[in-house]
């Protein structure tokens, strides 16, 4: 007995010494007020109209707080920004980073001459003291590491003066030594971080940042970007010991060594192919392996144009140990930077993102952090800076005040940072003509919620600022004052298989039954055309996503084709005219006004598609696609189109699929394809599913891009591109000629060189003349002619059909409004910065609790 | 006795290291995400991983990994969850938080659960002993998220007397801290009170029935005395064990409840180290589930003997 009293007590003591040591006294968490305690539980039946304007623009008064309260599915775990990965990742950026440029709402302060105030955005200087001055020819001389283009007079070298109060939040002063130091150890060889490539790639790299981050590493040129084959390279002395595979590229495998994308064409290692089961065919490949079939002389590539592309040469371009003082970016004065970029840059696009200075760290702290660990195959470093409090810094407007990893981020003001003192940050407010500081906003909070329900629930009780609305919510809320609806850049469209070698294969396949199903109805124009007037696109969007609105172009709603004057394309004439076009809208019966006709546009013809549907029918039989061998005049088989899927299938997936396959055949009733007609889900084929379309392996999927927000014109290069559209293998654009009309003169010549030409491309029209109508080649007027053209040309080929815009649509709390309701994709409803408040935190919480604890929207 | 444990101790070590050796190699055998071919950003990924040594045999792999903690106490980095952060720092910060949570819920559960148990036996056949077996199967049933949705609802939307979520901060010893434990605690504990109500109550009626608790009552004892002295006493040869394992259970947390009231405890960390293919903290937490399951499946067979001394281990006889 007393045996196991002691067991009894010496078990109780552990654990209690073992809790006694978890707990610390490391300070607690912010209050998260879960309302009232009185239990009353009664809701308001008064709904709450917005305060009146002149009363809730109190300026911020003395002691009192004012705190935006946000959630997050995800919580940061580091926010080094040399390694960051994610956009959840980067939210801390969003509070305690400054930039040398910002973007403010046009005003009185910050005019945009011809725009309304709040229409539109201007750049304006932030941690930089004035606007960038060019210094391309005094550099070119300088500098001559540089190399800068001899007839290059402007573009390429920038200095900019810092302002001289910038400091960190320790109250150290930032100086320009500061950023060449941060880029240097962003871009530093051995740490390969993350974010290095940032700087050192692309249209904004710093000149020879590339050079310095990738020092004595090979690279892989293609026989295509070499202008050569591989016949010639072996005709001219090339053995095949010097040729490579782009093995990612081409098979989406890592090279034999996983540092690098390739393998040697001799090297028969083979690598896993994590997208094949294992023990399934080309379950291992190597480089050998892939030449040997697909991309040698004997593959089944060879002379695809695919060989080219993914076969090709290794070299070493990156001089080994190559000096950081040859990259260009150095200081050259008195707390003075100059930037030297590789391509030569101007205006907006300088501004915003050459001059992106997000790699900016503490260097103290910064190097503090690093940790070199050995490894099986020697050292890998890794750094701590941007995980927790003691190892971050802020030089923005907040700094952090508490973080509990996948918990909680709390930021009060950062009383260092240079705009409170400063009336740069302020404007004026379009309703009382008032000026004003921005960030009204004391405090930060960001609490980790993970379910849907429980945000709404805390919004409801007044704890969160927003309330991002679930499919659920929307017939409750879409029509309160504070529902705020919020466009995305991206189109889904429903893409057709044109693929008819390979949809032939699948129909002989033994497995199938041609009695029964049909997969070759779908390359026929008039099933597409019909398809593409069955489905009420707003319905649709309503039924299976109602922050969702209905598409009907290539170009969304939010994409900018002119970032210096915040000009929408669809806004332009021309767009409109593309759309009006491919509707056949009668203007006439508008006024002739191009609004009003756009605006009717329903894309919505039951009538049509059931003619549409009846003359498929009759060219299918017609074709032998289908037969009727009862002669009812109905097709034996089902019309089906399988759909690719990624995951399994939801319960969006469940709606679309019901919705889609009800409309379709609710337009054929009637039609010999009554009935007939039939989307279905594959298996989950993970991210195979762009391949299985492009390959003609299934049929559809409701797919699009997105991205480039301010640059319409590079989507008609991933239209036309058969090695980026979804129909790459069957709709050939270079087959396709196009005549415009530019200043009186038509111009034929074919789609994809049109798209090409609109990107910056040297093309031979058929006049025999050369033409490139890049960005700044030609006047914007023929840029949009252009690519409505396009748009209009690739609507008429039907591989597709625009069916929905994304979007979102989410609450805002009565405790804040946005000084600008309407949405702009750069600036959005001006976010923080402008966000201002009817209620302080202390008049907040009594409001809440005089209304019951539980608010009305 | 004595020698029977330390045999069980040498088998245990044995184990552990056959589990960690296999889920090492499993897991570093799984395809590692494709990285996209246009993407500046693939490239440095790829020489990371080269110089992490993913490119090494397996065994050389785990050698260094063997090394590294037997030298330095060095589990490694987070490659991916927690980038560049010492995997046994995170792990062991999330600790406590799922600890407290399971501890205050089962504190909470045993008397409850063990109560309903002994009341639904001696009142057996009556119609509270048929609410509470009811009631029982019917919270066993029902999955814990739907509770916690439920408790959140009712006890933190609608009445308000809770907050919707866990209070921040480490310091877990404080009225505020407590209290915003309430719901997370009440989910997790439906299902253990349940659990105990059902086995006590199954337990102490076979008991109950049984002849020398006849002779108990000829003796002239009383009904109280002879139920607490002789038969709890012989039920708890099987619930004490069953305490046992609900300890062990502290330590592993809830990943729903865990997600549904912001508890950051490790109940998702070995689900993410997975699904993000972060090797490094994968290994930890396996490692410590591993040598925490089989400690426990010790004490659960030592205990036996402790408590009722007709059960002998290890014992030749």
């Amino acid at each position: 007995m007393k045996r196991k009293k002691f067991l009894a007590l010496l078990l109780a003591v552990s654990m209690a010494l073992s809790l006694a040591a978890c707990g610390d006294d490391s300070g607690d968490a912010s209050a998260n007020s879960g309302g009232s305690s009185d239990g009353s539980s009664q809701s308001t039946q008064d709904t709450q109209e917005k305060q009146d304007t002149q009363d809730s623009q109190t300026p911020v008064a003395e002691n009192a707080t004012y705190t935006f309260n946000t959630s997050a599915s995800t919580l940061p775990a580091g926010w080094n920004p040399h390694t960051y990965q994610t956009a959840d990742d980067a939210v801390y950026f969003d509070y305690t980073t400054d930039s040398l440029y910002a973007l403010f709402f046009n005003d009185q302060i910050h005019p945009l001459e011809g725009r309304e105030a709040f229409d539109g955005y201007v750049v304006v200087p932030s941690m930089a003291a004035d606007f960038p001055v060019d210094v391309t020819e005094k550099v070119k001389a300088s500098h001559p590491q540089f190399n800068i283009p001899e007839s290059a007079t402007s573009g390429y070298a920038w200095s900019v003066k810092l302002r001289d109060d910038l400091k960190w939040d320790d109250g150290t002063p930032i100086t320009a030594q500061d950023f060449v130091d941060s880029l240097e150890r962003c871009l530093r060889p051995e740490l390969l971080n993350y974010r290095s490539s940032d700087y050192n790639r692309g249209t904004y790299a710093v000149v020879n940042a590339e050079n310095y981050a990738l020092a004595g590493n090979p690279v892989f040129q293609s026989f295509a970007d070499a202008g050569t084959t591989y016949a010639d390279f072996i005709a001219n002395g090339g053995t095949d010991d010097q040729v490579a595979v782009d093995m990612n590229g081409f098979w989406g495998v890592t090279g034999p060594d996983s540092r690098f994308n390739w393998g040697y064409i001799t090297d028969d290692n083979m690598v896993r192919d994590p997208a094949v089961a294992e023990g399934e065919d080309e379950d291992y490949v190597s480089a050998k392996y892939l030449w040997d079939n697909y991309l040698g002389p004997d593959g089944a590539y060879a002379g695809s144009g695919y060989d080219s592309q993914y076969a090709g040469t290794i070299s070493y371009p990156y001089e080994a140990g190559y000096s950081f003082d040859n990259v260009g970016l150095f200081v050259s004065g008195d707390n003075e930077l100059t930037f030297v970029y590789a391509n030569a840059l101007e205006g907006f696009y300088l501004m915003t993102y050459g001059m992106s200075t997000q790699y900016l760290v503490k260097s103290d702290l910064y190097d503090a952090n690093l940790k070199e660990t050995e490894s099986a195959s020697g050292s890998v470093w890794s750094s701590t800076y941007g995980t927790g409090m003691d190892t971050s810094v802020s030089y923005g407007p907040y700094k952090m005040s508490e973080f509990q990893a996948d918990k909680l981020m709390h930021f009060v003001r950062n009383e260092n940072w240079w705009g409170w003192d400063s009336d740069v940050y302020t404007y004026v407010d379009p309703e009382d003509g008032n000026t004003y500081q921005m960030y009204q906003t004391t405090d930060v909070d960001i609490q980790y919620v993970k379910e849907s329900a429980t945000r709404k629930q805390m919004f409801l009780a007044g704890q969160l600022i927003s309330y991002g609305l679930q499919s659920e919510d929307f017939d409750q809320y879409r029509t309160s004052d504070y529902y705020y609806a919020t466009p995305a850049e991206t189109i889904y469209f429903l893409l057709f298989n044109g693929h008819e070698k390979v949809i032939q294969e699948r129909e002989n396949a033994a497995d199938f039954d041609k009695n029964t199903t049909d997969l070759e109805m779908q390359m026929l124009e008039n099933f597409r055309r019909a398809c593409a007037v069955a489905i009420d696109r707003e319905n649709f969007a309503a039924t299976v996503s109602p922050s969702r609105q209905g598409g009907y172009a290539f170009v969304g709603n939010t994409y900018i084709y002119d970032p210096e004057t915040c000009a929408y394309y669809r806004d332009t004439p021309q767009a409109k005219q593309a759309l009006v076009d491919f509707y056949s809208i009668d203007l006439a019966n508008y006024d002739n006004d191009l609004d009003k006709a756009v605006d009717a546009i329903t894309g919505y013809d039951p009538e049509t598609a059931k003619a549409k549907f009846q003359e498929a029918y009759e060219e299918g039989i017609e074709k032998g696609y289908i037969t009727d061998t009862d002669g009812d005049g109905k097709s034996d088989q089902t019309i089906t189109m399988v759909y690719a899927m990624s995951d399994e299938v939801d319960d969006f997936f469940r709606k679309t699929f019901e919705y889609l396959n009800t409309s379709l055949n609710k337009a054929a009733e009637g039609t010999g394809l009554e009935g007939k007609i039939l989307i279905t889900p594959s298996a989950p084929v993970g991210n195979k599913w762009s391949d299985n379309l492009r390959n003609g392996v299934m049929d559809t999927q409701m797919a699009g891009w997105s991205g480039a927000t301010l640059d319409p014109f590079g989507m008609a290069d991933t239209w036309t591109d058969a090695n980026k559209a979804y129909w790459g293998n069957w709709f050939d654009a270079s087959k396709y000629d196009l005549t415009i009309n530019l200043d009186g003169a038509d111009i034929t010549m074919s789609v994809r060189d049109w798209a090409l030409c609109l990107n910056g491309a040297m093309k031979t029209a058929q006049d025999g003349k050369e033409y490139n109508f890049g960005y700044g080649q030609t006047s914007v007027d023929n840029r949009l002619n252009i690519l409505a053209e396009i748009e209009k040309f690739m609507l008429t080929a039907y591989n597709c059909v625009p069916i929905m815009q994304n979007g979102s649509g989410s609450l805002l709390s009565q405790q804040v409004y946005y000084v600008v309701e309407e949405y702009n994709p750069m600036m959005k409803r001006g976010g923080i910065q402008y966000m201002k408040y009817n209620y302080n935190d202390a008049e907040w919480a009594e409001y809440v609790a005089s209304q019951g604890g539980t608010l009305q929207y | 006795m004595v020698k029977y444990i330390l045999q069980r101790m040498l088998y245990m070590i044995m184990v552990f290291f056959i589990i960690t050796l296999m889920c090492f190699v499993l897991v570093r055998m799984l395809p590692l995400p494709v990285l996209p071919p246009d993407d500046p950003h693939t490239a440095v990924v790829l020489m990371r991983r080269e110089a992490l040594g993913y490119n090494e045999p397996y065994l050389a792999q785990f050698g260094l990994f063997l090394k590294n903690i037997f030298t330095n106490w060095d589990w490694g980095l987070s490659e991916k969850l927690y980038f560049g952060q010492n995997v046994w720092d995170i792990f062991v910060g999330k600790l406590p938080a799922s600890m407290i949570v399971n501890l205050y819920s089962i504190i909470g559960s045993i008397p409850i659960g063990i109560g309903l148990g002994i009341f639904a036996a001696l009142k057996k056949n009556t119609w509270i002993d048929y609410a509470i077996s009811t009631l029982t199967m019917v919270v066993i049933s029902v999955p814990s998220f739907v509770y916690a949705f439920l408790i959140q609802y009712i006890f933190c939307f609608k009445l308000q007397w809770f907050p919707f979520l866990m209070a921040g901060g480490t310091n877990y010893f404080t009225w505020k801290m407590f209290r915003s434990l309430i719901p997370p605690v009440m989910a997790l504990s439906f299902g253990t009170i349940a659990g105990f109500a059902r086995t006590t109550r199954a337990e102490l009626t076979e008991v109950l029935t049984s002849e020398f608790m006849l002779l108990a009552r000829t003796k002239g004892l009383t009904r109280t005395q002879a139920t607490v002295s002789h038969a709890l006493r012989n039920c708890f040869v099987v619930i004490v064990p069953a305490i046992f394992g609900e300890f062990i259970g502290i330590l592993g947390g809830s990943l729903i409840i865990e997600g549904i009231f912001a508890i950051p405890g490790v109940g998702g960390l070995t689900l993410n180290a997975i699904k993000g293919l972060d090797y490094n903290i994968f290994m930890l937490s396996t490692c410590f589930y591993t040598a925490i399951g089989l400690a426990a499946s010790l004490v659960v067979d030592v205990s036996y003997g402790f408590i009722d001394p007709r059960i002998r281990m290890g014992s030749k006889k």
